[in-house]
């Protein structure tokens, strides 16, 4: 069983891998849904939670292996989830809207070298999602799903020894509700830091990292100590 | 490899891939993600419309609650010993028509409430088309929540001596609803928001900060409205969301079933590079055919255009 202090250790480094995650995420919110603006059609927290989830039920799913193997399970399920959605959001740009992936934040994409600059539309910031933005898009998702298995491995760990749970379906339950919880909680702080939308990690916003890694740490750490209490205290 | 795991998983993702489909069509039907921004927006640019518009809440986070609630009652029914209420097959039935109920009533508080909001731009509160879109939405909806709840249940039944996912099921509808919504909103709501909002503008571009709000109001027959938009994205957007959500659900499962544990996750991330590789083809394939931005001609140019073929044809 994990004590006290490697449950809080683990639960912070899970967030800060959420919180830092996320800012890898490319999202265009409202415009990107009109082919105004780069990236994903949705908020940033409510992708990275979607995301987040999927990595939960493959964490879920090894439930009883190592550590390891669980977050790498909760990894793959969001790299997974967040693949499939940019693939499939990009067919519908490309085929059902006529658009070009294209961003406006770089002249051109870091990883392929293309341009970027004359496939914008005029009056948009780009739209679709070129290659540079779907490839931070799964390191996000990694850093994220990673993040979301590590707290669920380690809440199911403690909660499956505490006094007051009886069964290994009450604990992955509870292990699942504080891992949606930390997800939620740094999700929404990252999106604050990142202020609407962002590209990924070749756009100029994607500096504020070290401030998004901060703040996300420091609110880990207090959801860590009030699960230690959930938990049955120290 | 165990065959009968193999083939539940198989129709968990069919299932997915229905609700996936039918979630998208809801939430169009419904205005109720990011493109809803155009419609909230239109009444101020002197558009008014006969759209229903109830995003008061996020997408994932409705369909959390909607399976959440489905997979709850379901839950509750199965474990009654309630005869044949309590098959499980009735029971999700049961669960998806009391989500279907609390959906209508969020529709309707949600929709007068938004459209009421607007009445300082002239924007009228139609009734008729209220009901007449309660219908489709708390139909569209029903099915999503019916197909989530069914394929929930199937993960928590043990195959081969374990479920696959060892949550309850009330727990894992919350999740699986909360995913679906964000794939909806990230994928079908596109075509929505790009295309069906915009339908007056050329094919083949990003829409401009400068036309938004300009909103498609009138269709084929009289004045559009919602159904017009569910009628329009269910051939395209519909489709590629339940199949987006199909091959998730699907994937996320068939890797462990049928590789194993470690074989899995190395099959999950070869599966991912050639994700990116088929994105990065897709883009090929856009560049290569579409080509660089081109702006329309002129209205000047226009004209001589006209004129040339005029001549032309004299």
């Amino acid at each position: 069983m994990l004590d006290p202090i490697s449950l809080i250790i683990f639960i912070a480094v899970g967030g800060v891998l959420i919180g830092a995650g996320v800012h890898f995420i490319p999202v265009g919110g409202a415009p990107a849904a009109m082919a105004t603006a780069t990236g994903v059609g949705t908020g940033t927290a409510m992708l990275a939670a979607g995301a987040g989830m999927t990595g939960l039920v493959t964490a879920a799913s090894m439930t009883g292996q190592p550590m390891i193997l669980v977050v790498l399970a909760g990894a793959i399920g969001a790299m997974l989830m967040m693949g499939f959605t940019m693939l499939i959001a990009n067919y519908i740009y490309v085929y059902g809207c006529g658009v070009v992936p294209a961003s406006a934040k770089v002249d051109n994409d870091p990883i392929t070298g293309r341009n970027q600059e004359i496939y914008c539309t005029p009056g948009t910031e780009g739209h679709g999602i070129p290659t540079v933005c779907f490839v931070s898009g799964i390191i996000g998702s990694l850093m994220g799903g990673a993040g979301g298995g590590l707290i669920y491995y380690v809440v199911n760990n403690a909660a499956t020894n505490a006094s007051f749970i009886t069964t290994p379906i009450e604990a992955a339950a509870l292990a699942a509700i504080i891992a949606i919880s930390v997800y939620f909680i740094n999700s929404v702080i990252a999106s604050y830091n990142i202020g609407g939308t962002i590209e990924g990690f070749h756009d100029p916003k994607f500096k504020k990292i070290g401030r998004g890694f901060a703040a996300c740490l420091i609110a880990s750490i207090l959801c860590a100590i009030l699960c230690v209490l959930i938990l049955g205290g120290i | 490899m165990d065959p009968i795991t193999l083939g539940v998983v198989a129709l968990i993702g069919i299932a997915a891939t229905i609700g996936g489909a039918s979630e998208d069509i809801e939430s169009d039907i419904g205005s109720e993600s990011n493109p809803n921004s155009q419609v909230q927006l239109a009444p101020q640019m002197g558009h008014l419309h006969r759209m229903v518009n109830k995003a008061i809440s996020g997408e994932p986070v409705a369909y959390g609650v909607w399976c959440g609630i489905s997979c709850s009652v379901a839950y509750l029914v199965m474990t009654l010993n309630a005869g044949f209420l309590s098959l499980p097959i009735i029971a999700i039935a049961i669960g998806a028509t009391v989500a279907a109920l609390v959906h209508v009533i969020y529709t309707t508080t949600a929709h007068i409430g938004r459209i009421v909001g607007q009445a300082q731009f002239q924007q009228p509160l139609f009734y008729d088309l209220l009901i007449e879109c309660l219908g489709p939405i708390a139909g569209h909806g029903f099915i999503a929540t019916f197909c989530i709840t069914s394929f929930c249940y199937l993960m928590t039944i043990p195959l081969g001596g374990n479920p696959l996912v060892s949550f309850p099921l009330p727990v894992l509808g919350v999740v699986w609803g909360i995913t679906i919504g964000a794939i909806g909103s990230s994928t079908g709501d596109v075509h929505y928001g790009t295309e069906s909002e915009y339908q007056t503008y050329p094919f083949g571009g990003g829409t401009p900060v400068a036309i938004q709000g300009d909103i498609v109001t009138k269709e084929a027959c009289g004045a559009k409205n919602s159904i017009d938009v569910g009628n329009f994205c269910a051939k395209f957007g519909g489709p590629l969301t339940g199949v987006c959500f199909g091959l998730i659900v699907f994937f996320s499962f068939w890797i462990t079933v049928v590789f194993g544990v470690t074989g899995g996750i190395i099959a999950g991330a070869i599966i991912i590079l050639i994700l990116i590789y088929l994105n990065f083809r897709l883009e090929t394939f856009a560049r290569n055919v579409y080509g660089p931005y081109e702006e329309e001609a002129e209205p000047a140019e226009e004209a001589e255009i006209v004129e040339e073929a005029e001549k032309a044809g004299q």
